[in-house]
């Protein structure tokens, strides 16, 4: 078996449907992708060659810039809200006890398994300033019941409670599992020594979740900087381009915009950053676990 | 011996599935509708006629009501005649629709027959791409076609598509409402400005908006320029758009009215976020007095999902004048929006052809869509009269006969795509206030400099 894999013919075959279908599914349309940014291309007829004018266009593009804070906001609530309350869950979770427990697990991870669209239009009836639950809860504490959570100035912590609720769960069974692998003895030792809840949590759970956090963070900022169907159907960037999110925003240029060939340019830039994000995270968590 | 034999099976393994994927390139060829050559040959044989399957791709998702159903119904009889001809359908809502009519234009092969809008911002680069079979004009003579309702489907006098619609903007109101409250259709912009002062000292919302689309919003905007300017607002636009220059007053005015309606609540609290289907709740529930929408939301009149006592009682009327305008109360906005065309890649252009004929026959669309009180066609309707017409299909017929004047396609549908879609935008913001007028008309300048 040994010397099998060492056959370098064995070795292609068996890598070579990766390698294939990264070039293909991966590389290409990224390549692709560069070449349609220097072009006018509007996803119908001809195109012209005009080098990097798209990308200079985007630079001065403010619904592009609006766009990435929007994303960047997103990744800084993932980070600030949803994981410090993911985390603290997860281990309150795990001292609940067998039924609580599992009832809780569920309930908790419950919005992931319901449709982008189902929660974007449930959201939607709640934030609805004329028949919303919102609404109707200011009323029964005597408010006046016609805020607009969707509209200019709040759109965008409105769409952000949305995004944190619904990922919350992925993040917590993430976390939960994490602590699920650490050694009940280790508890147990701390407890005898008089350690209490607080410091258990501080001392054992939390270094020994490092890894389960690196990653987890690492996708909360990709996933924020892919965000795009929830916002797409919950507001759709609007009003105006006050919830404009990265993805949104290419897609809006690409396809309702019939600008395909500056939507391409938008799509290498958010490529790149999202591989930049990666590095940098890399980076932090390398130097952090050296230190 | 356990490497040979492991290799052995990796090569195997790799060369059947290669074997697999090429399989299809080895068959018997194939024609267009998946039929062998072989099966072509006997059926010919036989005398019987060839089969053909004519892909249809069209922006009407629900086929039991409304146009689809109308539309459904044309195809099912077609088929019923000829028997030997299939017709798939696609359907997708408008803007998906449009997101992969590019799809497919950017492909070598299109469906036969696809819905298209006769407007500049969508038809002119489809035309301009070559995307569109040229139709004879002289199998439509007959077709009783409304003058001018060819033109938006039209370049260089060649027609590439035929209308679907006579398109009428107006506000529909609650006529039990109305007179359980006392109010009257207002006869000026002002009297509608002080009629939802009234309607919302009531806690009810005057104008259900559908402003989450944002072309309501355009529409509506295009509505005040019309009565403002009268009958030149087309050109006019137009030529704005050529010389990329909006400075007319017309242009200021209509916005600044928009703008100071959205803040005197003539619309609903997040009109901005309304879509399309919460803003007719909100009229058929009675939760709004009033709903600005196209006459081709008049099957309302006979949705029975609509409480009888809401669906009997919805009335239209158009833009009330506005003050020193120059547009009578007969000057409409309205246009030939929706239709279909061949397309030149498609693989059954004459079947294609003889389908859409068949189609737009008088006795066809548009005495299916009046007769099921679902839209006013693009031909001489008024001839399927049947006097059981809902009070607003008679409505709207008054409105078509006694126009004067008509507006054409609304502001946004005017340009290129990138045009509608900062209109669009811009449109939403100057009617929240987050832009002035001059920033609103100083951004659809910037889209072509």
């Amino acid at each position: 078996m040994h010397k099998a894999y060492s056959n370098k013919l064995v070795i292609l075959s068996l890598v070579l449907p990766g390698i294939l279908t990264f070039v293909f599914a991966v590389l290409a349309p990224i390549c692709l992708s560069v070449y349609y940014a220097l072009t006018d291309f509007s996803g119908l007829g001809d195109y012209n060659f005009i080098g990097g004018t798209n990308f200079i266009e985007l630079i001065h593009d403010t619904n592009f810039w609006l766009s990435l804070r929007n994303s960047l906001l997103l990744a800084a609530g993932f980070i600030l809200i949803q994981h410090p309350l993911a985390i603290i869950t997860a281990a309150i979770l795990d001292r609940l006890g067998k039924h609580a427990e599992g009832f809780f697990r569920c309930v908790y991870f419950l919005p992931n398994v319901i449709s982008v669209a189902i929660i974007a239009y449930l959201w939607k009836f709640i934030y609805n300033p004329s028949f919303g639950l919102l609404n109707n809860v200011i009323e029964i504490f005597g408010g006046k019941g016609e805020v607009n959570m969707l509209g200019t100035g709040t759109a965008i912590w409105a769409v952000l409670v949305v995004l944190i609720w619904h990922g919350f769960g992925w993040g917590m069974l993430i976390y939960y599992t994490g602590i699920k692998n650490i050694d009940p003895t280790l508890y147990e030792a701390a407890s005898i020594d008089g350690a209490d809840n607080k410091i258990s949590f501080l001392r054992i759970t939390l270094p020994l979740m490092k890894p389960v956090i690196q990653v987890n963070v690492t996708l909360a900022v990709i996933t924020a900087l892919k965000q795009m169907e929830t916002v797409y159907l919950l507001t759709n960037g609007g009003p105006g381009n006050e919830t404009q999110f990265m993805a949104n925003y290419l897609y809006k240029q690409a396809f309702s915009s019939f600008k395909y060939g500056y939507g391409n340019s938008i799509s290498v830039a958010f490529v790149s950053i999202c591989i930049l994000s990666t590095i940098i995270l890399n980076r932090i968590f390398k130097e952090k676990a050296e230190a | 011996m356990m490497k040979k034999v492991l290799v052995v099976i990796l090569t195997l393994a790799l060369t059947i599935s290669l074997v697999a994927c090429s399989s299809k390139g080895t068959k018997e060829p194939t024609s267009e509708n998946g039929t062998t050559k072989e099966q072509t040959d006997v059926e010919k044989s036989e005398d019987v006629a060839d089969p053909v399957t004519i892909k249809v791709f069209s922006n009407l998702p629900d086929r039991t009501s409304g146009q689809g159903f109308v539309e459904q119904t044309l195809f099912d009889a077609y088929m019923d005649e000829n028997t030997n001809v299939t017709i798939e359908v696609e359907t997708l809502d408008d803007e998906a629709y449009k997101t992969k009519f590019k799809a497919y234009a950017a492909g070598s092969k299109m469906p036969d027959l696809v819905s298209v809008w006769g407007q500049p911002g969508f038809i002119d680069e489809v035309i301009d791409a070559g995307i569109l079979e040229p139709l004879h004009e002289e199998d439509y003579k007959e077709y009783g076609f409304i003058n001018g309702s060819l033109d938006g489907f039209s370049k260089d006098g060649v027609i590439f598509g035929l209308p679907r619609n006579t398109d009428v903007l107006a506000f529909y109101y609650n006529q039990k409402m109305f007179q359980d409250h006392g109010w009257t259709v207002p006869q000026t912009y002002d009297e509608l400005l002080t009629l939802a002062d009234k309607i919302n000292a009531e806690d009810i919302i005057p104008v259900a908006m559908d402003g989450g689309d944002k072309w309501p919003l355009y529409i509506f905007i295009t509505d005040l320029m019309m009565k403002i300017d009268g009958s030149g607002i087309l050109d006019k636009v137009k030529t704005a758009i050529t010389n990329k220059d909006f400075s007319d007053p017309t242009f200021m005015q209509a916005a600044d009215l928009l703008y100071e309606s959205a803040q005197r609540d003539l619309f609903e609290i997040g009109f901005e976020t309304t879509d399309y289907g919460t803003a007719q709740n909100l009229f058929t529930n009675a939760q709004s007095a009033m709903y600005y929408m196209g006459s081709w939301d008049m099957s309302m009149a006979t949705n029975q999902d609509i409480p009888a006592e809401i669906r009997d009682n919805i009335r239209v009327f158009t833009m009330p004048v506005i003050q020193g305008g120059k547009a009578t109360a007969t000057d409409i906005t309205a246009w030939n929006g929706g239709g279909y065309s061949i397309t030149s890649s498609g693989a059954q252009k004459e079947e294609a052809r003889k389908l859409l004929n068949y189609m737009f026959k008088p006795e066809g669309w548009t005495k299916l869509a009046w007769e099921n009180g679902v839209c006013m066609s693009a031909q001489d309707f008024a001839q399927f009269e049947t006097g059981n017409e809902t009070e607003i299909q008679k409505q709207f017929m008054q409105i078509v006969k006694t126009s004067t004047n008509i507006s054409g396609s609304p502001l946004g549908d005017l340009g290129t795509t990138e045009f509608k879609t900062v209109t669009e935008d811009s449109v939403q913001d100057l009617s929240i206030g987050k832009i002035t007028s001059e920033e609103f008309l100083t951004g659809l300048e910037n889209v072509y400099k």
